[in-house]
């Protein structure tokens, strides 16, 4: 259903935008004069502007930052307690050991991403399963009783670490822990259940532990009647359904690079919207200041109405493609030919024309930048190979010779999901595969179906559309070791991918200690995209844009509503910005 | 009367305990569960910690058990708790039937408001050009969905006015500039789309009334056509017309989801829809059991209503 607003909703904000007067006026302008500022809607041309007129890197915001305001972002929360579910937002009120710098995402620092020590200031691998990290002293837990603002210290990372390990949520990063141990005061010592020399980006962000106080958790109704924890702010009206407002935390103990004291805003107010066409007005009557567009249409849309905007577009990391995966352990999907012929038979092109007119990059096995490509450049077809360049000729033959001239009956499930657009790409899907005499058969799920399917709970018969499995950073470890690794499960390795010379290159790149593993890495992607034990096609970029009056670091992981929020630790807002009050959520 | 009322309340409950057992079984024929739904997408859990985390929820303890530890908590006024916020049902649900109410209220008064006047109008001038109006606008009410009309709304208020109604309810007795800010529109949207069907019902029902014997009657007494409108006709074509707003108000009662999600009014429609996407059975299972109660008791009350607009009835 919010796929179908979501698409009325476009339909509708351009038939308004065909009616509004500025906007005839603006095409009319843009149709005459090259360098007008208005865009003429041919998505190509749209396509140009947007790259020379925002390009990749944001332009650096004007120093020195400005103290107050009232920041506004859409997100998802249902429940501010993170014993009860993974939501980026609580990053606002609770910290992990380390976080990622806001800046670390663009393409040309892809491969360096930089960590931000927040609650660990230092740490140190004594053997690849044994790490010790020293955390910063002086940290204070929110001055709220039952707490009462007393320091954090080893004893709450012992104490958070043991309760979030095994909870749904935190696993990909924690079950990995095995014992922890308090060393001192402000030290910690990890001994994990399997070596790994890169161990520390595996506490960084909100998918691993937060740091909690045992006070708080104990306390009548927990966390989520307890909010208390160490970050910038401090949770101060929880609005089920509505919305939530976070104030500043007066005893942060972060600063920026010059010393002064974060962050710069003195609150956040969250609304938690759940229809685009609600984002976009609320973004133009300047109600929201940061958000995520999904769609090159609604950017557009937005841009005609908010001409000031500041637009972050920068290619996705690996979120948010558009790909198929398939019953591995079945005929004819366990013959690599066929695999091979069926990545073949698909035009990415026309899927990107299809899916956001164009606006999409090539995708492979997993993302670019961990296998070395660092530019957008370097997203080619000549980078992926044979097996993702459109031929319905090869991939006939490849069918042939499997065995199947005739090619063969499948079917594809899929399924509605917020922020894709499944329905247009399964019957793109189905058109190629018919082409080379594979007759799909399209089976929609209900979503909840679908989602136990992509998530390896439930398996599918044949083929399932889907985005690639994902990790929650840059982590080597979450993207490629933890899905292709034949040990783990389906639940992790969704395709049950059982590969012995795979499985050697991910164990060899584990027990690297750093030197080889770019060699390694780039090894297993040539052996990927050879074996194409997913097929995988494009990625559209992340458009995150901002009212003018906002200075934020775009975000990595503001592909998704309710991760913009995450910036508002380091955003400030101009004195242009709207006055607004924060005593309750509600004004 | 009372041995009626005490015959409609025991019926009442038996619909109610078979409502229970219908949703407490078909909540969990539904693929999926409150974990699965709740994965991020990176999240990667092996099957242990699922079902680990499965059985905190208590979802794992036999079927019959968990209706009993269920149904005898309802039956003392406890929904249990939310499967995902954690917090108790009955919590959550009032918070959202303030704000479903107040919306349901000012739907209707929008409705009737329209409906009534034009209603009227319609069937005393049967035939006439303000007949054919008032029943254009009234098809176009009824054939306007208000998803669209919502959305077309919102996104016209932010390009013309940049405002939208404001986020945040506030109860009228609180704060009545602000909570009509932000619920007359909705209301008027939702409230539309009802008078167009009041409006048909009153006009229908009116006409059927204006032809019987008794108007007739009246009318040859030298009664003046106002007084044979207002004093005699209108208490008796209002019966269909109640029964209609009834219904209406029970349905409005049950969410509005879709005017919910746009204009951001978390009422009990999108607390319904989030709850059944998140598989949050205790929370799906406590709403319909309450909406079940509401919609016994609202028909119990109209019906009951019946006696007083026209003396004629006799309840046995």
């Amino acid at each position: 259903m919010k796929a179908v607003l979501s698409s009325l909703t476009c339909h509708i904000a351009l038939i308004v935008l065909a009616w509004h007067p500025s906007a005839a006026a603006a095409q009319e302008k843009a149709a005459t004069q090259g360098d007008a500022p208005g865009f003429a809607y041919a998505a190509p041309a749209f396509i140009k502007e947007l790259d020379t007129r925002f390009p990749a890197q944001p332009p650096m915001p004007p120093s020195p930052p400005r103290y107050g305001g009232v920041l506004h972002f859409p997100a998802t929360v249902r429940a501010f307690d993170p014993t009860a579910g993974y939501r980026p937002e609580l990053a606002l009120v609770w910290d992990t050991l380390t976080e990622w710098e806001a800046t670390w995402y663009f393409p040309e620092v892809q491969r360096t991403p930089v960590i931000r020590k927040t609650l660990a200031t230092s740490w140190e691998m004594v053997t690849p399963s044994t790490w010790i990290f020293k955390l910063r002293q002086g940290v204070k837990f929110h001055n709220r009783p039952p707490v009462n603002g007393r320091e954090m210290t080893a004893e709450d990372v012992k104490y958070s670490y043991e309760l979030l390990k095994d909870k749904a949520q935190y696993s990909t990063r924690a079950a990995l822990v095995k014992a922890i141990q308090v060393v001192d005061k402000y030290t910690v010592k990890f001994e994990l259940s399997m070596p790994d020399p890169k161990f520390y980006l595996n506490v960084v962000d909100s998918l691993s532990p937060v740091i909690v106080p045992r006070e708080a958790v104990e306390a009548p109704g927990g966390l989520a009647e307890n909010p208390i924890g160490t970050g910038a702010f401090m949770l101060k009206e929880f609005a089920p359904g509505e919305g939530a407002l976070l104030v500043r935390n007066p005893s942060y103990y972060l600063k920026d690079h010059d010393g002064r004291q974060l962050p710069y805003v003195d609150a956040v107010r969250l609304f938690f919207t759940k229809d685009p066409a609600t984002d976009t007005a609320l973004f133009r009557a300047r109600q929201l200041d940061v958000m995520r567009v999904s769609t090159l249409d609604v950017l557009y849309a937005l841009m005609k109405t908010v001409p000031d905007m500041q637009l972050y577009r920068v290619p996705s990391f690996g979120w948010g493609d558009y790909g198929v995966s398939m019953a591995l352990d079945k005929t004819p999907y366990n013959d690599v030919r066929v695999r091979q012929a069926l990545s073949m038979a698909i035009n990415r092109e026309v899927v990107a024309e299809v899916i956001n007119r164009g606006d999409a990059a090539l995708y492979g096995p997993f993302p670019w930048a961990l296998a070395g490509y660092t530019k957008r450049a370097d997203y080619t077809y000549a980078n992926l190979g044979p097996n993702y360049e459109y031929s319905a000729k090869k991939a006939k033959e490849l069918l042939a010779a499997a065995g199947y001239p005739n090619g063969f009956d499948m079917e594809l499930e899929w399924a509605e999901f917020q922020g894709w657009t499944f329905n247009e790409f399964v019957q793109l899907v189905a058109r190629f595969f018919g082409d080379v005499g594979v007759r799909v058969k399209l089976k929609q799920l209900e979503t909840s179906t679908w989602i136990a399917k992509a998530a390896g709970v439930q398996p599918f018969p044949h083929t399932l559309a889907a985005f690639s499995p994902i990790g929650a950073g840059p982590s080597f470890m979450d993207w490629v070791y933890l899905r292709y690794h034949s040990s783990f499960p389906r639940t992790i390795n969704r395709e049950g991918i059982s590969d012995p010379k795979l499985d050697d290159l991910l164990t060899t790149w584990r027990l690297d200690p750093g030197e080889k593993r770019p060699a390694l890495q780039r090894a297993i992607w040539d052996h990927l995209r050879k074996n194409v034990y997913r097929i995988t096609t494009i990625v559209p970029p992340h458009y995150r844009i901002a009212q003018a009056y906002v200075h934020a670091g775009a975000n990595p992981y503001c592909w998704f509503p309710g991760y913009c929020s995450y910036e508002a630790k380091t955003a400030w807002m101009t004195e242009k910005a709207p006055s607004r009050k924060f005593e309750k959520f509600a004004q | 009367m009372r041995t009626y009322v005490v015959r409609r309340a025991l019926n009442g409950l038996l619909v109610l305990w078979l409502v229970s057992i219908v949703i407490f079984s078909l909540v969990r024929i539904l693929p999926g569960d409150a974990v699965i739904m709740q994965l991020d997408q990176a999240a990667a859990p092996t099957p242990e910690i699922l079902s680990r985390a499965r059985q905190e929820l208590g979802l794992e303890r036999p079927f019959l058990a968990q209706y009993r530890t269920w149904i005898t908590g309802a039956v003392h006024g406890d929904l249990g708790r939310s499967l995902i916020t954690r917090r108790p049902v009955t919590n959550e649900l009032l918070k959202r039937i303030n704000l479903t109410s107040h919306l349901a209220v000012m739907s209707i008064i929008v409705a009737l408001l329209i409906a009534l006047p034009i209603g009227v109008l319609s069937a005393v001038k049967q035939d006439t050009a303000s007949d054919y109006v008032a029943r254009f606008f009234a098809v176009l009410g009824l054939s306007l969905p208000d998803f669209w009309l919502a959305t077309v709304v919102i996104t016209f208020l932010a390009i013309w006015v940049q405002w939208i109604p404001p986020i945040g309810f506030a109860p009228l007795w609180e704060d009545p500039a602000r909570c009509l800010g932000q619920l007359l529109i909705p209301a008027l949207i939702i409230g539309a789309r009802l008078a167009a069907v009041s409006m048909r019902m009153t006009r229908s029902s009116l006409l059927e009334v204006l032809h019987q014997d008794y108007i007739r009657t009246a009318r040859a007494k030298g009664a003046r056509e106002r007084a044979v409108i207002v004093r005699h006709a209108l208490k008796n074509a209002f019966i269909p017309v109640v029964t209609v707003i009834g219904q209406q108000f029970s349905v409005l009662l049950g969410g509005t989801v879709i005017v919910e999600f746009i204009f951001l009014q978390p009422g009990v429609g999108s607390l319904m829809l989030d709850a059944v996407l998140l598989r949050d059975y205790t929370l799906i299972q406590g709403a319909v059991l309450f909406f079940a109660t509401v919609i016994v008791v609202t028909n119990l009350l109209v019906d009951l209503s019946y006696a007083w607009l026209d003396p004629r009835i006799r309840y046995r």
